[in-house]
């Protein structure tokens, strides 16, 4: 081989390796750094308050909840804010969101996490609809524990994200009335709130009644059947897991996020639950992430804007400065 | 090291970070649903 031959072959290696290093490098940082992490982080120390995990509140296995105290216990009263976790009624657990319930626990608020009774070969009775009634058998035993520890709680917010997001906004809209503690808000990203197999294409189910009849009656619990996809006569099946068809005048206020391209959460079904809020003139705000999916994962600013909002509202409804 | 390589190794390098971020964001736009350009910087 003569010399220039092999400078040009080194060099034709030494190209091929740095575009390998540049491209899993960058594709590691894009996976593992998110820019916005470290400015809504909290360092989490003992002095700024206590975590008790795995509180009992019902017999099931999964009926426990976390909760997240602030170290002053000097107040007369506290807001407790709750989140539910996500994982498609089917996985995760409330220790996901650990980071999210230490940033309102540091921020004067009582947090707590609640698992729920995931659908799945262990559980294949669990639906939406009893995920829904677990939230809110907890919320007392949530309000009893907060007060054995010395945090009375005068007011509540509620929030998830994705599943979580649905069963917060199903407490928020049809149990609020009988919540134990006055529910003052709720927020949520990507958490379906109505359930009609035209907005559900990205599953097929505008195409399928008999796939639509399926995911919806395991989705609810109750029996519905493709005929009754086929005549769009379904609406009560689906009532009790649909929270839009719950929002009246005197709901409350709602911060809600929804990605443009969503295919988990079909973005086309977001729909009912703003038109809802409009209609009904509740005091809302929506963020549309344009060219995100179900992580919000291409709109930063988006997310920014989003957190600016959720501090404003628990500012307005939670009174962070009157209870600081 | 001409200038010539020089620029080329940078431009390679240019590329493969580009590639790489943009690989990532296709493959959970999709599981996830999203769009290739737009919003965030790749």
């Amino acid at each position: 081989m003569k010399k220039g031959e092999k400078g040009r072959m080194m060099w034709g290696w030494i190209y091929a390796a740095a575009f390998v290093t540049a491209f899993t490098a960058s594709a590691v940082l894009k996976l593992f750094c998110n820019p916005l992490a470290k400015k809504y982080a909290v360092t989490w120390n003992d002095d700024m308050g206590n975590i008790y995990t795995d509180l009992p509140y019902g017999e099931g296995e999964a009926n426990k909840f976390d909760l997240y105290v602030p170290a002053d216990n000097s107040r007369k009263s506290y807001g407790l804010v709750v989140y539910l976790h996500a994982g498609g009624f089917t996985s995760g657990d409330k220790s996901d969101d650990a980071d999210m319930l230490k940033r309102f626990c540091s921020m004067g608020y009582v947090a707590a996490g609640i698992n729920y009774t995931l659908f799945g070969a262990d559980h294949p009775q669990a639906n939406i609809y009893t995920q829904s009634q677990e939230i809110k058998a907890s919320i007392p035993a949530v309000k009893k524990e907060a007060e054995k520890l010395g945090y009375p709680l005068e007011r509540m917010a509620i929030s998830g994200g994705s599943a979580g997001g649905c069963l917060a906004l199903l407490y928020a809209y049809r149990d609020a009335d009988t919540s134990p503690i006055p529910v003052k808000m709720v927020f949520e990203m990507v958490g379906p709130a109505s359930f009609h197999h035209e907005d559900w294409a990205p599953y097929g189910l505008d195409r399928s009644p008999e796939a639509a009849a399926k995911l919806f009656s395991v989705m609810s619990g109750r029996t519905i059947t493709e005929e009754m996809i086929r005549e769009n006569d379904y609406d009560e099946e689906v009532r009790d897991i649909s929270a839009y068809m719950w929002v009246d005048k005197n709901s409350v206020p709602t911060l809600c996020a929804y990605g443009a391209y969503d295919k988990v959460c079909p973005f086309g079904s977001a729909k009912h639950l703003i038109n809802a809020l409009e209609q009904n003139q509740v005091p809302h705000d929506y963020i549309e992430f344009p060219h995100s999916g179900h992580g919000l994962q291409n709109d930063n600013r988006m997310f920014a804007v989003y957190m600016e909002k959720l501090n404003a509202y628990l500012e307005r409804y939670m009174g962070v400065g009157e209870y600081r | 090291m001409t200038q010539k390589r020089g620029i080329i190794l940078i431009l390679v390098i240019i590329l493969g970070a580009v590639l790489g971020r943009l690989a990532v964001r296709a493959a959970m736009n999709f599981l996830l649903g999203g769009s290739l350009f737009g919003g965030n910087f790749l």
